[in-house]
């Protein structure tokens, strides 16, 4: 049995377990052992019929007062119990802040081995081989656990798609199971959650960003880009200068003194690329850049660039998006 | 009866000298020991400059610190004159008869004489032209003492009218005497107690402008957390300070309407230390917000007239605070980059490698290179920088220097140094010294000021010695036989040069680059602050990072940017990529045409189009 560990709040599902329940289908390959989820909770109801759309066995919900809101101590009593009851081989969780609270501390309590933020599978030599990034990622690990089952393993983040999990023809059928956790023996007393008050606007998020340099020249002609970010669905964006300026507010600077993102796409109009701004796009997937200055740094980086006028360009690449 | 009356009065005077003094002395007593007396010729050279000819109180404010001179040079006369009379009053000995005292005495009527003029040139400029640097309010103890300075002067030349043994004589006497023992009371509460220290604090100031000595991690050494942390040579400045906010003006922080106030740290040690706060963190003294607000430009410090050292102080209180994790949230972004790639942009090292490779640059060897060209985090990344290194690059190819460049560098430490993170620091430096070591390294030529003070001045506090020399002194002098390229007067470019701090405060290189300036046609407008005393471009001290940085007030580089703009230039020159990245961004800003051009940049077009 692969045991998947749902995590939700307030019945609400955190949309990386879907990522392990792919995970752990692409193990149930290797391997050919069932699937079940498990979802630890105070009222989990809603949250275990979403998940019994997914190809497994079955979906066993543990529901106790003492488990909402999350503690370290009550998460590790309760599904130390659970882990106990159902017997897995394999014990999956997403690899998220509230995983890495508890996880070692349950493998630690029943003396198991944990193989974390781990990015893909293999077989080697038969057995599921774990592949984990080492050295700030300079090296990757192929990790096979070893000592008694079950074997406690966490997914990065994003290492597995959501829609890659497979969904089963009729949905899996839920069951309870009862679980002893001593309310008085935990030590942890959370307070309620609480937002720091979040930046109106946040680019780190964004999949696509249109960000505007000095090439764009006046306010007016902010529109311009304004209009391809609208045809793009994406995010207005600047570089220093403008936000100075108070063309674009601030919160949508983009660098080492504002925000740094990471889009899928980002479109550089008019901007020259200084350094202090590189480093905060760096990690974009893939740079367009659009300046008329041929030796401008932005095209060190960029993976497409456009020589030229950008009031030429831009208005074309609209038509184009348009016209799809 | 007389002589008894006297000696009451010379005691009560001396007594409350001496108890004020012994709080103070006790203070710095308690201290971790920070004095140090190495580099006693230089020490010695600079008192005669800064102490007896009044070098620094003058250069910065002419007129009132000649005046301050004369005042100072005429106490100095007075000194012997001062002893007599003391001797005479307190019927110990009687040498007023003497011929050589006669003539002494006739002697001192000009000194006196320049000492009234200078005092009340003084008083004037205090208490009504009130500059700002003075503070908003007018120091009546500072009146208080000026007019006892004028009576001292007035009571001694009257005694060339009065006849000896008459009643007015005998009352001017007392008012003279009286009047010396009142000021022995009053003034170390107050900044005349300079008059004593200021020789000693002089003396004692540290060579390097900047001293920060490593920190001993084996004996768990943090920085200054709490009052009691603040070193003797710290707690003597305190007590040495005269307010006259040389440092304040100075401050691009505070001209950019920031709250560090130099002037107000060392007013607060002083404050903190007299009222036994040992205990109070220093962020609550001097606040965590104004600590965070010093670009380490080293202005206070080296414009200061008696000696003290605020670098210290301000560099040691970020280091307590960064060993508590008190760091703005910009550093420790800064900080990760360094900890995981070794350069403050967090880029990987094979974009340094593609650069390396496409500018053909060879791996150093000792055996086939003279020296060794140091890249920088700017350099290594920056391609706008790249540019002015490609410059160089073909400057040394041109003059035939053979040149190499390490396989691999990190970053030299000083961001993280200045910010007080030095156990990062200590880490990147170790890891530097090792490299240049194994790759036999003796001489080395950078582009980055920032480079030239971290590996060359404070490398060698680990017992690392080695030349290293910004790229404008080493290609000055390649260049010294060059042709002379004079452009006639009409043809000569008008630009302005920016000094970097690092280069023309910390490494008083400012000839050199306005030497290759001239030699290649360039006619140089001058900025407000320049040379030894350049007004910061806002990026030093980890200040690069800083996200609020425009908040309050407004920012440093544009501040300095308006005073580029102002001298009518159209290209500013620059030879920092620091100060180039921080004066294109408020070029960029201000939406001004200004060009702003690197001294290699500058220097190999001139040498390519002038050929």
């Amino acid at each position: 049995m692969i045991l998947v560990v749902a995590e939700q709040r307030d019945g609400r599902l955190n949309r990386t377990t879907w990522e392990t329940i792919a995970a752990a289908q692409e193990l149930a390959g290797l391997t050919s052992a069932p699937i079940a989820i498990l979802v630890p909770g105070a009222n989990v109801g809603s949250v275990a019929s979403e998940l019994a759309a997914a190809r497994v066995k079955e979906v066993v919900t543990v529901e106790h007062a003492a488990l909402e809101p999350y503690t370290p101590d009550g998460f590790t009593a309760a599904l130390q119990d659970a882990v106990g009851q159902v017997g897995p081989s394999h014990v999956l969780l997403p690899h998220t802040y509230q995983t890495r609270d508890f996880a070692p501390k349950l493998a630690a309590r029943l003396d198991r081995a944990l193989v974390t933020d781990v990015t893909a599978l293999k077989a080697v030599g038969g057995a599921p081989a774990f592949v984990r990034p080492m050295f700030q990622g300079k090296l990757t690990a192929d990790v096979v656990p070893q000592g008694p089952t079950p074997h406690f393993v966490t997914f990065q983040i994003g290492a597995y798609r959501v829609d890659k999990a497979l969904k089963g023809a009729s949905p899996a059928p839920i069951r309870p199971l009862g679980v002893k956790v001593d309310a008085t023996a935990i030590r942890e007393k959370p307070e309620p959650p609480f937002q720091q008050a979040k930046q109106a606007v946040d680019l780190s998020q964004a999949e696509r960003i249109v960000s505007v340099g000095r090439g764009i020249k006046e306010q007016a002609n902010i529109e311009i880009a304004k209009k391809l970010a609208e045809a793009l669905d994406a995010e207005i964006a600047a570089s220093r200068p403008i936000c100075d300026a108070g063309w674009l507010p601030m919160e949508r600077q983009v660098g080492s003194s504002g925000q740094t993102v990471a889009p899928k796409l980002y479109l550089a109009l008019g901007i020259s690329g200084a350094i202090q701004h590189l480093v905060g796009m760096k990690g974009s997937n893939t740079v367009v850049a659009i300046n008329k200055d041929a030796d401008a740094p932005i095209f060190e980086i960029a993976d497409y660039g456009i020589v030229g006028d950008l009031f030429e360009i831009v208005p074309a690449i609209i038509e184009a998006v348009k016209g799809q | 009866m007389v002589t008894l009356a006297f000696w009451l009065l010379f005691v009560s005077g001396v007594t409350a000298f001496t108890l004020q003094v012994a709080t103070r002395v006790r203070l710095i007593a308690v201290a971790p020991n920070t004095f140090s007396l190495a580099d006693l010729p230089f020490r010695v050279k600079r008192f005669v400059l800064d102490v007896v000819l009044q070098r620094r109180t003058i250069r910065e404010r002419p007129a009132a610190g000649a005046m301050h001179a004369l005042v100072f040079w005429g106490f100095v006369a007075f000194a012997g004159y001062t002893t007599v009379e003391f001797l005479f009053g307190l019927g110990i000995a009687d040498l007023t008869r003497a011929g050589w005292f006669e003539a002494y005495r006739r002697a001192l009527v000009p000194f006196a004489a320049a000492v009234l003029v200078g005092i009340l040139y003084l008083l004037v400029r205090r208490a009504f032209v009130r500059p700002v640097g003075l503070g908003d309010r007018v120091s009546v103890e500072s009146i208080v003492i000026a007019l006892f300075i004028a009576t001292l002067m007035i009571t001694f030349l009257l005694t060339f009218r009065l006849d000896e043994g008459t009643t007015a004589e005998r009352a001017n006497w007392w008012v003279h005497m009286s009047v010396i023992l009142a000021f022995m009371a009053l003034i170390p509460a107050s900044k005349h107690f300079h008059l004593v220290v200021s020789p000693v604090t002089v003396f004692l100031k540290s060579p390097e402008l900047g001293n920060l000595p490593n920190l001993d991690f084996e004996k768990e050494q943090v920085g200054l957390e709490t009052v009691k942390d603040l070193g003797s040579k710290m707690r003597l400045d305190a007590f040495t300070c005269v307010e006259c906010g040389r440092c304040q003006v100075n401050c691009p922080a505070w001209g950019a309407g920031k709250a560090l106030n130099p002037k107000k740290i060392v007013l607060q040690t002083q404050r903190a230390l007299l009222a036994g706060r040992h205990e109070t963190k220093l962020g609550e003294i001097y606040s965590e917000e104004v600590l965070w607000q010093c670009t380490t430009c080293g202005a206070c410090e080296n414009q200061c007239p008696v000696g003290i050292e605020h670098l210290p102080i301000l560099i040691g209180s970020r280091r307590g605070l960064v060993s508590n994790g008190d760091a703005p949230g910009y550093l420790g972004a800064m900080y990760n980059n360094l900890e995981r790639r070794s350069n403050i942009w967090g880029l990987g090292y094979d974009q340094r490698t593609k650069f390396v490779q496409s500018a053909g640059l060879e791996t150093f060897d000792p055996a086939k290179h003279d020296v060794l060209v140091w890249l920088g985090c700017a350099g290594s990344f920056d391609a706008d920088f790249q540019k002015s290194l490609r410059s160089l690059f073909s400057i040394l190819r041109a003059k035939r220097v053979a040149f190499g460049v390490l396989a691999k560098e990190r970053c030299n430490g000083d961001p993280a140094k200045r910010t007080g993170n030095e156990y990062m620091y200590q880490e990147l430096a170790n890891g530097n010294i090792e490299d240049l070591k194994a790759a036999g390294v003796r001489k080395i030529v950078t582009s980055c000021p920032h480079c030239v003070k971290t590996i060359g001045a404070d490398y060698a506090k680990f017992g690392y010695n080695v030349e290293i020399v910004h790229s404008s002194v080493f290609v000055e002098e390649l260049l010294r036989d060059a042709k002379e390229r004079e452009a006639s007067a009409e043809r000569r470019e008008i630009v302005t040069y920016h000094d970097p701090c690092y280069l023309g405060r910390y490494g008083g290189t400012v000839d050199e680059p306005r030497a290759l300036l001239t030699r290649f046609g360039a006619d140089i407008r001058e900025p407000e602050r320049n040379r030894d005393n350049p007004y910061c471009c806002g990026a030093g001290g980890g200040l690069l990072f800083a996200d609020k940085e425009e908040e309050p007030g407004s920012r440093i580089s544009d501040v300095r940017f308006r005073q580029l703009r102002a001298t009518g230039a159209n290209t500013v020159v620059t030879a920092c990529p620091f100060c180039s990245i921080m004066l294109k961004g408020a070029q960029a800003s201000a939406g001004a045409e200004t060009q702003l051009v690197d001294l290699m940049t500058f220097v190999d077009g001139k040498l390519k189009t002038l050929a």
